[in-house]
């Protein structure tokens, strides 16, 4: 009985927050107050596929669902992101029906790496991926080897490991287990030989400490590594992008499937890669998947176009607190051979908790910004003075750059009759300030 | 003038490497002739030899693996402190020079012994949170960020009073340790750019000259350290 209402309570509390546009956490954490373990009680798909990782996973889950749903499945998923128990809750007694049965093929959850410990002792995933692990939200996750071990504790022996071999940290969860699917990438026309970036988180092997060396940088850490004592490598994959051109907005997958790039980016294609290696496994065709995928452009608003009187400009949302993050959308703009001004916005470090804190600014790489295709750099927010400090640390020269504090008169600047393509580069917690202008 | 910043490719969480970098170039708008080295597990360097060395903070297990590696720097490094060598140690790094490391599976690590302070990690919560701080023996505000899993004991003469923010133990209203120009504390990242009065403070123990943060040179410095202390005491309620 206490199932019964829990369910029925959740259903109706979403139902009501769809109305009136509430979060998604609250009807499930009412449902596991009115019955704890609601989750172990009802009758869950076949197939159970959680995505988790520091970045990527709200955009690999979106992917996923939209080949799924294309290719005749039904799918439940989180796209609200609400991606704790309580979200997680919300969604599962929501596809369900009131006797606790998910209606669904497949129950797609987007997990929080703190979490995923505690959503999946009750729902134990078919199959489980893991993106990447970055410094990200120091504040909240103290730093990627402490999410590790967090993450450790998440993975039960049944469920089936779906890892990035690109990434050193990731790829420990598969250690000495032959059952793991990896995926990755071969030597890319975009690698680096050498690192380039402001630091190396892939200099020490995760397993035995000693140095790693690299054959081949994809990003930051992630590339072609092995560790020069204890053996630990990189491992092969069985879905690989074996090729990408990012001038002209292309990847291949496995040798055969060409991809058309809505966003050039590598985590774009990374997380192509990672939607598509999970549609192969539940049986979808890789040209299906590869004719979805092809420009498609994501519905969760971290890419926005936009117009500021005859100028164009995107903005890429990006995570403060996470330098790979910038780096990317750095990296994206520094590309874009129409020349561009970008725009940094660093006024509320984060919308869900209080912290001054700017150390992550010291970790991205802004020299890269050194490029003939950026033309000026706007910078703007509470935190002007702290993004000026680090811009005097790079050989950019000053002459390109523009500090201006205000946010709307920043806006008032981009309102030029500059031919230049604009850029603004900035976090969830302050996008809403710079679109409201628009 | 020469700076070591040791084990800089495995000590370096999260914009630690900065406070190298803005001690540097200090030095360098002085018009000093400066060298900075980098040296890690292969190279020994002579500690004598330099006048200001730093270290920056690790995960929990690369902070193993350095105090393992460090015992052989254990008496240059009691001479340093001896002889008053400016040092700082930033982030779980100054945590080596302690008694012991207890891991959060109850292994206890041997640590270089200069402290009689000891160090108990768990793996529970992570603490984080904004500082503000006041240096024992001035009226200067403190700003920045604690990143950690540990308690230190036994600390007796630490180096901050705090305002807000984590201690040594978590009973405790006071933070790091200083012992002469020895100066540990667990604020993590570049807490020299974000705190240019204390860039000051130790350019004057090095320089043996009387630096102060007025110069053009700081002007964004000091400017953002006045609208975090601003944003931080808004949080305390002042």
């Amino acid at each position: 009985m206490k199932k019964f209402f829990a369910i029925l309570i959740c259903k109706l509390l979403r139902f009501a927050g769809n109305i009136i546009g509430r979060g998604s956490s609250l009807p499930g954490q009412i449902a596991l107050k009115i019955c704890p373990d609601i989750l172990s009680r009802v009758k869950l798909p076949e197939y159970i596929i959680a995505v988790t990782g520091s970045n990527g996973k709200t955009s690999t889950v979106e992917m996923i669902a939209h080949i799924l749903n294309r290719n005749g499945k039904s799918v439940a998923w989180n796209k609200e992101g609400s991606n704790q128990i309580e979200g997680v809750t919300t969604l599962v007694l929501g596809s369900s029906t009131l006797g606790g049965k998910v209606k669904k093929d497949i129950l797609l959850i987007e997990s929080d790496e703190r979490f995923a410990k505690y959503t999946f002792k009750y729902i134990k995933p078919t199959h489980y991926v893991i993106t990447n692990l970055y410094r990200d939200q120091l504040t909240r996750n103290g730093h990627p080897e402490w999410v590790y071990d967090a993450l450790s504790d998440s993975i039960y022996p049944e469920t089936q490991l779906i890892l990035n071999a690109d990434d050193p940290l990731v790829s420990l969860f598969g250690k000495d287990k032959d059952d793991v699917i990896w995926f990755g990438a071969d030597t890319l026309s975009t690698d680096t030989k050498e690192l380039e970036s402001v630091y190396n988180d892939g200099a020490y092997c995760p397993n035995c400490k000693s140095p790693m060396v690299y054959t081949t940088h994809h990003y930051n850490h992630i590339g072609h590594y092995s560790c020069t004592s204890c053996g630990y490598k990189r491992h092969d994959t069985a879905y690989t992008i074996t090729s990408v051109d990012l001038d002209n907005g292309e990847m291949t997958v496995d040798g055969k499937y060409n991809i058309s790039l809505a966003l050039r980016s590598l985590y774009n294609i990374y997380n192509i890669l990672a939607a598509y290696t999970v549609a192969s496994i539940v049986g979808i065709d890789g040209e299906k998947t590869a004719s979805d995928m092809s420009d498609y452009v994501m519905k969760n608003g971290r890419v926005i176009t936009f117009e500021i009187g005859s100028r164009q400009g995107t903005m890429l949302t990006s995570k403060h607190e996470n330098s790979v993050s910038y780096d990317q959308s750095i990296r994206l703009a520094c590309a874009d051979k129409r020349g561009c001004d970008v725009m940094f916005i660093v006024d509320a470090v984060s919308r869900k908790y209080f912290t001054s804190d700017v150390s992550w600014l010291w970790d991205i790489d802004f020299e890269m910004l050194r490029n003939e295709n950026v033309h000026e750099i706007i910078l703007s927010g509470t935190y002007y003075n702290d993004l000026a400090v680090r811009f005097e640390y790079t050989d950019i020269p000053k002459d390109k750059i523009r500090i201006i504090p205000d946010i709307e008169k920043a806006y008032d600047h981009l309102k030029s009759d500059r031919q230049e393509y604009i850029y603004v580069i900035t976090c969830f917690s302050d996008k809403g300030k710079f679109l409201a202008l628009l | 003038m020469k700076i070591l910043h040791l084990y800089y490719d495995i000590m370096n969480l999260y914009g630690d490497y900065a406070n190298v970098s803005a001690f540097e170039r200090l030095m360098k708008a002085l018009g000093k002739d400066v060298r900075t080295d980098r040296s890690s597990f292969r190279d020994k360097a002579d500690l004598s030899e330099y006048d200001f060395l730093y270290i920056g903070s690790g995960t929990e297990r690369n902070q193993k693996v350095v105090m393992k590696d460090m015992q052989r720097y254990k008496e240059d490094l009691r001479d340093c402190i001896d002889k008053g060598k400016v040092m700082l140690m930033t982030g779980n790094s100054f945590e080596m020079l302690g008694s012991s490391v207890t891991d959060s599976k109850g292994n206890v690590h041997e640590g270089l012994g200069l402290f009689s302070f000891s160090t108990t990690e768990q793996n529970k919560t992570r603490q984080t949170g904004d500082a503000v701080f006041s240096m024992k023996g001035t009226d200067k505000k403190f700003v920045g960020f604690i990143n950690k899993c540990s308690s230190i004991s036994g600390v007796d003469k630490p180096l901050f009073d705090i305002e807000m923010g984590l201690g040594n133990t978590d009973n405790e209203k006071t933070e790091g340790i200083r012992l002469g120009n020895f100066f540990g504390t667990h604020l993590t990242g570049p807490i020299l750019v974000k705190n240019p009065w204390f860039l000051c403070y130790i350019a004057s123990l090095v320089t043996g000259e009387n630096i102060n943060p007025s110069d053009e040179l700081l002007k964004y410095e000091l400017a953002g350290y006045d609208v975090t202390l601003s944003e931080l005491n808004k949080r305390i309620g002042l």
